[in-house]
C-alpha cells in the first residue's frame, strides 16, 4: 500500500517534471510565457514588456529644480487601447451624445486610422513603450507606436497660440501644480479615434492630463476629456504606466509593410453603448 | 503529489501556454478567425522582418500534391525582439509547422500563433483572439 502510494507519487512527480521541461523547452530562446497575462488587452506586444518592468525602488527622483522627474521609459496602459470606458471609474459610462453613439456603432475596424498607420492622438495608447524626456521648459514624449512619433509639452509659461490648425496631437502647454504635471491641450483635428471601438470626438476637444510619479517605478495619470461637441459633460479616466528597464524605444514605422486593411472585416469589438 | 495537486499543476501549465493577445494596430477578430485555427506544415519561401508585422511565406502541399503559398503574419519586430526572437530564426528553406488563425476573407493569409521550427523549438509568434482586440 505504502509502496503503491510512493509509486504513484513518483509517477506524478515525473509527469510534472516532464511537463515543466516540455513547457520550458517550448519557450526556450529567452521568451518564457509570463504567467500574468494582462486580461485587459494589448496582446503579444504587451506580453513582450511584462518581464521588462522595473522593480520600484523608493521615491521618485527629482530634477535640479526640485520637480519630480518624470523622465524614463514607460510601459503602455491597456485601458487606453480597445475601449477607453475601461479607464473610467467602475460603474461609470461615457457620456456620449446620441450622434456619437450612432457613429461609434457604425464605425468598422477597417476605417480605424490606426489600421492605416495614422496617429492615435490623445488619449489613445498602443501596446508599445513611450519615453519622457523632461527639461525645465520643455517635456518631450517619444512614442514608439502607433505611429512612431513625438509630443512636445511647453512649460515656458506661454499660452496656446491663436488660430491653431487642427492636428492629431494638438498644442500642449504644461504647468506644475505641486508634484503634479498638468498638461492642457487644444487644437485637435477630429480624425483620430479615442480607441479601437471608435469613440469619436470633435475639434472642440480639450484634454487636461495630470501626471504624477508616486514612486520610482510608476507613472500615474488622470485624463479629463472636455468635448461639448460629442459628450454631454466632461469625464475623467485613470491610468498607470510601469517603468521599463533593459529595453529602449525601437522603430515602428507601421506604413512599411501594412497589408492588413484590405482584409479587415466588420468590427473587432462591439460597442458597449 | 496528489491527483488534485497534479491537476492544478497541469492547469497552471496549461494557462501558461494559452496566449490571449491582440495585434499592434488593427482589430484581430475583424481579420482572423481563431475558431478555425489549424496547423500548416511547409517550407519557408520568404521572410519579411517589417512593421507593422513581420511576415513569412510558406509553401504548403495538400494531400493531392498541390502547393499553396501562405502569407503568415507575426507580431511586430519590436515585440518579437523583446520576446527573444531574432530576425534569422526563420530562414528560407526551413521546414516549419505553424498553428494559425486563418483570414476571415478566405485569402491564403493567416496569423501565426505558434511556430514550431525545424529544430523543434516552439515559438510564440502572433496572436490569439481577444476581446477588445483593436490596437
Amino acid at each position: 500500500m505504502r509502496r503503491d502510494l510512493a509509486c504513484s507519487m513518483l509517477t506524478a512527480l515525473s509527469l510534472a517534471i516532464f511537463l515543466v521541461l516540455s513547457v520550458t523547452s517550448a519557450f526556450a530562446q529567452g521568451q518564457p510565457e509570463p504567467a500574468g497575462v494582462n486580461p485587459a488587452g494589448g496582446g503579444v506586444p504587451m506580453r513582450s514588456l511584462e518581464r521588462l518592468k522595473a522593480k520600484s525602488a523608493g521615491p521618485a527622483p527629482r530634477t535640479a529644480d526640485g520637480k519630480p522627474d518624470l523622465s524614463g521609459l514607460w510601459g503602455p496602459e491597456p485601458k487606453f487601447m480597445g475601449d477607453i470606458s475601461n479607464a473610467l471609474k467602475p460603474g461609470e459610462k461615457l457620456p456620449l451624445q446620441p450622434w456619437a453613439i450612432k457613429l461609434t456603432r457604425k464605425r468598422l475596424s477597417k476605417d480605424d486610422p490606426n489600421a492605416s498607420c495614422l496617429p492615435s492622438g490623445i488619449p489613445r495608447q498602443s501596446p508599445f513603450p513611450f519615453k519622457i524626456i523632461q527639461t525645465p521648459k520643455l517635456i518631450l514624449f517619444l512614442i514608439e507606436g502607433n505611429v512612431h512619433t513625438y509630443r512636445q509639452i511647453f512649460l515656458d509659461g506661454s499660452g496656446h497660440p491663436k488660430d491653431l490648425d487642427p492636428t492629431w496631437f494638438g498644442d500642449s502647454r504644461g504647468t506644475w501644480q505641486g508634484d503634479t504635471l498638468v498638461v492642457d491641450t487644444v487644437g485637435f483635428n477630429d480624425k483620430f479615434w479615442f480607441d479601437g471601438i471608435g469613440h469619436p470626438h470633435t475639434e472642440k476637444l480639450h484634454v487636461i492630463e495630470r501626471y504624477r510619479r508616486p514612486d520610482s517605478g510608476h507613472l500615474d495619470y488622470e485624463v479629463t476629456i472636455d468635448d461639448p461637441g460629442a459628450y454631454a459633460r466632461p469625464f475623467t479616466m485613470y491610468g498607470q504606466s510601469p517603468l521599463l528597464q533593459n529595453t529602449e524605444i525601437m522603430e515602428y514605422f507601421c506604413i512599411e509593410n501594412n497589408q492588413d486593411v484590405a482584409h479587415i472585416l466588420g468590427k473587432g469589438t462591439p460597442a458597449k453603448e | 503529489m496528489g491527483k488534485d495537486k497534479l491537476g492544478m499543476l497541469v492547469g497552471v501549465l496549461g494557462l501558461l501556454v494559452v496566449v490571449i493577445p491582440a495585434v499592434a494596430h488593427h482589430a484581430f477578430v475583424a481579420q482572423y478567425d481563431p475558431s478555425k485555427s489549424t496547423t500548416l506544415r511547409g517550407v519557408v519561401t520568404k521572410v519579411e522582418w517589417t512593421n507593422p508585422h513581420a511576415r513569412f511565406y510558406v509553401d504548403v502541399k495538400d494531400t493531392s500534391g498541390k502547393v499553396t503559398n501562405w502569407n503568415l503574419e507575426l507580431a511586430s519586430p519590436n515585440a518579437l525582439r523583446r520576446l527573444g526572437w531574432t530576425r534569422d530564426i526563420l530562414k528560407v528553406g526551413d521546414e516549419v509547422s505553424i498553428f494559425v488563425a486563418p483570414a476571415k476573407d478566405g485569402t491564403k493569409m493567416a496569423n501565426a500563433r505558434t511556430v514550431t521550427l525545424s529544430d523543434g523549438r516552439k515559438m510564440v509568434a502572433g496572436i490569439a483572439a481577444e476581446q477588445g482586440g483593436a490596437q
